[in-house]
């Protein structure tokens, strides 16, 4: 294969590599700035809100046994509709007419990263 | 005779009415010379448009602070600062210093008559009857999730809420009902990069009302 092409090949990997990285880091932005109120900053469900006054407990994304019960369509709808969308607390909130379409999408990627599972298939 | 006095009384009444502005101009001139400018912006329409934008900024917005505040809660506030949000603005992990600069009567007086002369055509009126809404008290502690970020006065005064959001208790003294339902209702006029959920859409619009008449209640 001819250099020339080869590193063309490389720029345009390490290109697609860095847009990766850049939405990585965004969505890590959007959870920080939504999310970690009462999921906590590393995604535990121990945000600054959570206290004795606090119902419920909020989900926490690490444990994969929990998050594998879940598909990403429940994610994407807990996400959009809040808790009574899924018979949960109304303490997590409708996020549908906040978030774009791509940073739930973002989002949901994040929370598979967290739990370190794909979730239940379906 | 008569004529001269009429018109000294009349003089005397613009003189009266005339410190007003001077007072807005004075707080106008304070609000620059004391820095206030580091931490606040004046001139809208709102700025930010990223949520780094919204990170960056070291103290809310007051382009609107005339049409958000009653006037008395801020004159006294200015003199006598008390912390709003339990966390430092911005941060979900630090409290909130308590540290806002004091100011003296007059400035407080003047700086008062700048803020409140900053409004936001997008808060009409009227708009919301401030009355005891059982309605607008169950979306906002059962319904919806405003109690897991906001502090409000319960049952026998106790406070309860979380911590994320500026607390609610003596909301009826500090914020305009008409705002409230105005933020509900467009809230990127004002917020466009904010940490609470846009509710426009979700809420019915005489929802949005019942929660603002609720939210002007509390003390």
């Amino acid at each position: 294969m001819p250099k020339r092409i080869l590193i063309a090949a490389a720029i345009f990997a390490a290109s697609l590599a860095g847009t990766g990285d850049a939405k990585a880091t965004e969505t890590e932005k959007v959870f920080k700035f939504y999310c970690a109120q009462c999921h906590g900053v590393g995604g535990k469900g121990d945000g600054p809100n959570v206290t004795e006054d606090f119902k419920v407990s909020p989900r926490n994304f690490t444990k994969a046994k929990e998050m594998n019960k879940l598909t990403d369509a429940d994610l994407k709808n807990v996400i959009l509709d809040g808790g009574p969308a899924v018979d949960k607390s109304p303490l997590m909130p409708p996020w549908g007419k906040t978030l774009t379409g791509e940073q739930v999408d973002g989002l949901i990627k994040h929370l598979r990263k967290l739990c370190n599972c794909k979730g239940k298939q379906g | 005779m008569r004529f001269m006095m009429i018109t000294a009384m009349g003089t005397a009444l613009v003189l009266a009415a005339g410190p007003t502005w001077a007072d807005a101009a004075a707080g106008k001139t304070a609000f620059a010379a004391k820095k206030c400018t580091e931490c606040h912006y004046t001139d809208g329409p709102a700025k930010e448009k990223t949520i780094d934008d919204q990170l960056a900024k070291k103290g809310p917005e007051l382009w609107y602070a005339g049409s958000k505040f009653q006037k008395k809660w801020l004159g006294a506030w200015l003199a006598d600062p008390k912390p709003i949000r339990p966390l430092k603005y911005g941060t979900l992990n630090k409290k909130n210093p308590g540290d806002h600069p004091k100011l003296a009567g007059t400035e407080a007086a003047n700086m008062t008559d700048f803020l409140m002369s900053l409004t936001s055509d997008a808060v009409k009126a009227g708009m919301v009857k401030v009355k005891k809404n059982i309605k607008g008290k169950q979306i906002f502690i059962k319904k919806m999730p405003c109690s897991g970020c906001h502090q409000s006065p319960g049952r026998k005064g106790k406070i309860t809420g979380g911590f994320s959001g500026p607390s609610l208790v003596g909301a009826g003294k500090r914020l305009n009902p008409d705002w409230i339902y105005a933020y509900l209702k467009t809230p990127s006029v004002f917020k466009p990069v904010k940490a609470m959920p846009t509710f426009a859409g979700i809420l019915k619009d005489k929802d949005m009302k019942n929660v603002a008449a609720h939210v002007a209640k509390m003390k």
